[in-house]
């Protein structure tokens, strides 16, 4: 699913990820946890095409994404789903909205895909706020919509960027119940996190493999996290 | 027309094709400034052209007046039975369809701009005037000069060769001042739309890469801004071409010569047609303005 050789990036010049290698099969779950400023979300974003890497190869769904042209880009983009850390929601589109465009930008028609939606707004327990608008929402509320948006075209990858971050723990749980049903349903699930509570919680619910990342290099988690 | 509906989709030029709320979020009172000015543009596109067309069309008309006629001069010593036998001479030549001399009124008519009204022009030796209609390819003029000068020796024949060649190049002028006026407004109207839509698109910088991010295709996001802008330019410039169009039907051409006033103005199917030609090409130069430009700019944001 995700393969990565010899992976190296900065920024102005720092080298933030160091040679990362990393082999991710599909159907697993995998948290990415460090420090702050350890290169978690900069790795998040190697992986959704954010950024392309400085040195080194990745692969995605057995293709090499280096030498891929925008065309390609958006092609291997629409396998993936992306939670961002700061929900990237568009703020003058409602929830439902929000949700249903990736639907629309794959020219699927709301026609066909509305049920669609109003089911997942449904799953992520918010059929109240539908017609919201962003900026009225709280912070869980716009990461479960974060969520829906990102799963509504059904893609292969999840990856999701401190998806509990600035939330309740209540919350938390919830979201992280969301992510693991997500991958009981086969999808292949990468979080970044510094909660280790939410690791530790989500070791009762799903068979995990957690990576940390310490001063731009990629290791396996103690197992008594 | 489900045909139509999907060129105009990928034109760009249908909003909101499937149904969604628009992806370019509203820009308030600014997204006017498009509408106004491409109303500004279009309006004068549509005076430059009118009044190409109406300067042109006026030399052309008097031109071809002027064409059709020509004017014999005889010595002021002229007397009636020679005038007589000259205009018998001339309504037989080939290529002269009627010949009439000009009474003493109709010369004094002529003069008056210069002489002033009630000049005693009897007192003047003035040349006896022939104002002949042309027909065809008119007279065989070396010919006319040769027998004529047999009748009266001083006779001249002018076919107004030296007022209708710096007319036609009046004309020639006029056009080509209002095709380069044209050409400047749609410019001026290109980069405006240009720079609205590089404008809108650094405004909409993040939603960009937002929709990038999530699976967006440039086509969809060019479509997007491509019709937002189309739209406006589209409003403003019919707008435009139809006040130009009523502000030249307003003007009171009761004053001008019945004759002068159809080649001045068009009719109001003319005016319709011509601001409608306005309005498609401010329709069409925003469009492919919009496009090149959305493309360029999108292509430096990857």
């Amino acid at each position: 699913m995700i393969s990565l050789e010899k992976i190296s990036f900065g920024y102005d010049g720092r080298t933030t990820l160091k040679e990362l290698d990393l082999e991710v099969p599909a159907g697993s779950f995998h948290f990415l946890t460090g420090p702050s400023g350890a290169g978690k979300t900069t790795l998040l974003k190697l992986l959704h095409l954010e950024h392309r890497p400085d040195t080194g190869r990745i692969g995605l769904f057995g293709e090499d994404i280096q030498p891929a042209d925008p065309r390609q880009r958006t092609r291997l983009r629409r396998r993936i789903g992306v939670v961002f850390q700061d929900f990237r929601l568009i703020e003058h589109m409602s929830v439902s909205d929000n949700i249903a465009l990736p639907l629309r930008l794959q020219g699927k028609p709301m026609a066909t895909h509305g049920d669609d939606v109003i089911e997942l707004v449904q799953w992520v327990g918010l059929t109240e706020r539908a017609d919201a608008l962003p900026r009225t929402l709280s912070a869980g509320e716009k990461q479960r919509a974060a969520i829906a948006r990102a799963v509504i075209t059904s893609p292969e990858l999840i990856i999701a960027d401190e998806p509990t971050g600035n939330i309740d723990a209540e919350m938390g749980m919830r979201i992280l119940r969301l992510l693991v049903e997500l991958n009981r349903l086969g999808k292949t699930v990468m979080v970044a996190t510094h909660d280790l509570g939410l690791i530790r919680a989500a070791k009762s619910l799903v068979s995990a493999r957690t990576l940390r990342l310490s001063e731009g290099r990629l290791m396996q988690a103690a197992s008594d996290l | 027309m489900a045909a139509l509906r999907a060129m105009a989709v990928r034109l760009g030029l249908v909003a909101d094709v499937d149904g969604g709320p628009p992806i370019v979020p509203p820009s308030g009172w600014s997204a006017w400034l498009t509408t106004l000015t491409a109303c500004a543009m279009a309006f004068l596109a549509l005076l430059t052209i009118a009044a190409g067309l109406a300067a042109g069309g006026l030399a052309e008309d008097w031109q071809a007046d002027l064409a059709e006629a020509a004017t014999l001069r005889l010595p002021a010593s002229t007397d009636a039975a020679t005038l007589e036998r000259v205009i018998d001479q001339l309504s037989a030549t080939p290529g002269i369809a009627s010949a009439r001399a000009l009474d003493p009124g109709e010369q004094a008519a002529l003069l008056e701009p210069w002489l002033g009204r009630g000049a005693r022009l009897a007192d003047l030796p003035l040349p006896v005037l022939v104002d002949l209609r042309i027909e065809g390819s008119g007279p065989d003029v070396p010919a006319l000069e040769a027998n004529l000068g047999l009748v009266t020796p001083g006779a001249v024949y002018d076919d107004h060769a030296g007022v209708r060649a710096p007319l036609g190049r009046a004309a020639e002028e006029v056009r080509r001042i209002a095709l380069a006026g044209t050409v400047l407004v749609v410019l001026a109207a290109a980069g405006m739309v240009a720079l609205a839509a590089r404008a809108s698109l650094a405004a909409n910088a993040e939603l960009v890469r937002i929709v990038r991010l999530i699976g967006g295709e440039d086509a969809f996001i060019t479509r997007a801004f491509v019709g937002r802008i189309v739209r406006r330019t589209a409003l403003g410039a019919i707008a435009g071409a139809a006040l130009g169009a009523g502000a030249l039907a307003a003007l009171p051409v009761g004053g001008l010569s019945t004759a002068l006033a159809p080649v001045l103005l068009p009719g109001p199917g003319g005016l319709a047609a011509l601001a409608a030609v306005v309005a498609l090409g401010f329709v069409a130069v925003g469009w492919g303005a919009a496009r090149a430009t959305l493309r360029v700019t999108l292509r430096e944001m990857q």
